[in-house]
């Protein structure tokens, strides 16, 4: 019997028992959507982490102290000496920003709201996508005068000044009166999460917070493929300066995205085993489901062998009937799953992302549901003896 | 057509053996009618079966149509089946889901005939047994003779040697029996080899050969006169031997 006659009376029979068949493909269903939807989601959910990480640039490199130290040694702390001297020895750099972090409370008249307060110097507005939509970012100068000035995202400025724009106007910061010099957007991004920022000069970072030090030192190179040396270059410079060793850690892109990849890669996996499982239980069903087809077509089989069918016609003939039983889950299971993919990615803000691979996998997968699972019911089919399968009511 | 020589079947033959068959020999022309006659336990089922290439026999040979069967295995014996064997059985064994047309294919689909001509030679044996009509209804829309008439054109599409028939006419009112016996007689005269087996004495009549069977032995051959041939209509209700 030809391929597309099995599949004819594959469907034939799948068409005749239809509740039940929906019923036992629901299994394998649920598994296949759940694989796409999370796979897909997860997939996406990378792609917009990458961008975001892309966004910093792959000329990028950040340089902290090693965070996991309880205590650090006195004198190792960074210097403003520190950037000059790297500054002068490595010609690779374009930038080398000493960059210093708090969380505060910025005030305006009797306004009050708090927001990331970032100490950096004027070639962060160079490193970094920051669209400045009123004013500017301060300049060289200004960080070598320590003049008292900040920018300030656009959300923050409305909130401390709803009825006029914040340009020139003072804000409050720690003890400090900071002039506006200029207003970014906010971006929106998942990750943002609603955070506010003003950006001022790290000097006058450091005469608000004169307890606080640099934090990290944050470098870019003219050329992608000069970050790693100059990184390396920087670090021995520090090394040498504060006579410590494995004290300075330097962070480029490379590594962070590789971080990313190894922590979506054990979250696939794990979701990975957990569908495997659903779309084992599945096949348990449409085993199920075939065993009892072969024992109610007992006499069916015992009349298509009375009319020269072979073992190996019956056994193809089941084997297809549970494979086209498993594609059907499957192919449903594809449709909700992208489905399901879009729906969670509306919520989550960011585009689902459906590879082929991931669709070809899960048809493939289920076609394998199918024979695994239906070698046995079929099995059973093919070793009926016609006489006896005649006779059966 | 058909040489059988001294075959036995002996069933658990460890245990609890049964003589189904004992030393049974026959030999069956191209294009006889032969009715297979006995009681219950006689030895005619077990015949049929191995006549049809269902089982095979525990000693002795096989001939059909010159070819050894006796000792085949499962697969040459499906492939025998298929074209050298038409089948009619007494609960018709159509398939339910499937049209009068598609069930007379079905034997041809594990002959490997290619779709077109198919379906003309299916059409070709509907129109022998007369049911052109009916191509495209279910077995459940379809009377017992009707379903019986589907099996024969089944049985046929194959241009096999011999036709078996197992009581083709134990479900069917005798109008429809005698239908159907007509069917076969026409056959006969086309040169179709059939046999058939039943018990019921009145269908035997339509044969040309009558084989008697008991207790899985050959016990009578008997060649019935040409009279016996006229067209006679059933006494209602056709009494046992």
């Amino acid at each position: 019997m030809s391929l597309s006659e099995s599949i004819r009376v594959a469907l034939d029979s799948i068409r005749a028992n239809l509740l039940r068949s929906i019923l036992t493909t629901l299994g394998i269903m649920i598994g296949i959507t759940a694989v796409i939807a999370v796979v897909a989601v997860g997939q996406g959910g990378q792609q917009s982490i990458m961008k975001e990480m892309e966004k910093f640039g792959s000329n990028l490199f950040q340089i902290r102290l090693d965070w996991r130290r309880d205590e650090l040694p006195s004198g190792t702390e960074f210097t403003m000496q520190d950037i000059e001297i790297i500054k002068a020895n490595v010609p690779e750099l374009e930038y080398l920003l000493p960059c210093a972090d708090t969380y505060s409370q910025v005030k305006a008249g009797n306004k009050a709201k708090s927001a990331q307060i970032s100490g950096t110097e004027a070639g962060y507005a160079c490193l970094h996508p920051l669209e400045i939509s009123t004013g500017r970012f301060f300049s060289d100068s200004d960080c070598q005068s320590g003049r008292r000035v900040a920018v300030i995202d656009e959300e923050l400025a409305r909130e401390l000044f709803p009825r006029s724009s914040a340009l020139g106007k003072k804000i409050l910061v720690g003890n400090q009166a900071l002039l506006v010099c200029g207003l970014f957007k906010a971006e929106s991004s998942p990750f943002a999460m609603g955070i506010k920022f003003v950006y001022i000069p790290t000097r006058v970072w450091l005469d608000i917070y004169p307890d606080g030090g640099i934090s990290y030192i944050e470098g870019g190179t003219r050329n992608p493929a000069e970050v790693k040396t100059a990184m390396q270059s920087s670090i021995k410079i520090l090394e040498r300066r504060h006579r410590s060793e494995n004290l300075y850690q330097g962070v480029d892109m490379e590594q962070q995205i590789q971080a990313v990849n190894k922590v979506t890669g054990v979250m696939t996996l794990v979701i990975g085993i957990i569908a495997g499982f659903s779309l084992l239980v599945g096949g348990i069903g449409v085993m199920n489901i075939m065993l009892v087809s072969v024992t109610e077509r007992t006499r069916e089989i015992g009349l298509r062998m009375a009319l020269g069918a072979r073992r190996r016609d019956i056994l193809l003939q089941f084997l297809i009937e549970a494979i086209v039983l498993c594609l059907l889950g499957g192919i449903t299971g594809m449709a909700l799953g992208v489905g399901g993919a879009f729906l969670i990615s509306a919520l989550a803000q960011w585009p689902p992302l459906v590879s082929w691979a991931t669709v070809l996998l899960a048809f493939a997968f289920s076609a394998a549901i199918g024979i695994i699972f239906g070698l046995l019911p079929a099995n059973q089919a093919a070793n009926l003896d016609p006489i006896e399968a005649l006779r059966r009511d | 057509m058909i040489k059988m020589e001294r075959i036995n079947k002996i069933y658990r033959p460890q245990s609890n053996p049964v003589h189904a068959l004992q030393e049974v020999s026959l030999h069956i022309e191209g294009g006889d009618f032969v009715a297979v006659m006995g009681p219950s336990g006689s030895g005619k089922s077990t015949l049929m079966n191995v006549l049809g290439c269902l089982d095979t026999p525990s000693s002795g040979t096989y001939w059909l149509g010159g070819i050894e069967v006796s000792s085949m295995n499962s697969d040459q014996l499906a492939s025998i089946r298929n074209r050298k064997i038409g089948f009619v059985f007494q609960n018709y064994n159509l398939l339910p889901r499937m049209t009068a047309l598609r069930n007379v294919e079905l034997p041809m689909l594990y002959a490997g005939v290619e779709n077109k001509k198919r379906q003309a030679r299916a059409l070709d044996c509907i129109e022998q047994v007369g049911m052109l009509d009916r191509i495209h209804h279910r077995p459940a829309e379809l009377s017992g003779g009707q379903c019986q008439r589907i099996a024969i054109a089944r049985a046929l599409v194959n241009s096999p040697d011999i036709i078996l028939a197992d009581e083709p006419t134990g479900n069917l009112d005798s109008a429809s029996s005698l239908e159907i016996m007509h069917i076969f007689q026409s056959l006969h005269r086309n040169n179709t080899t059939i046999i058939l087996v039943t018990h019921e004495a009145e269908i035997a009549a339509f044969a040309r050969r009558v084989l008697h069977f008991r207790d899985g032995r050959l016990t009578a051959d008997e060649i019935l006169s040409p009279q016996h041939l006229k067209k006679t209509p059933l006494p209602k209700g056709g009494e046992d031997i």
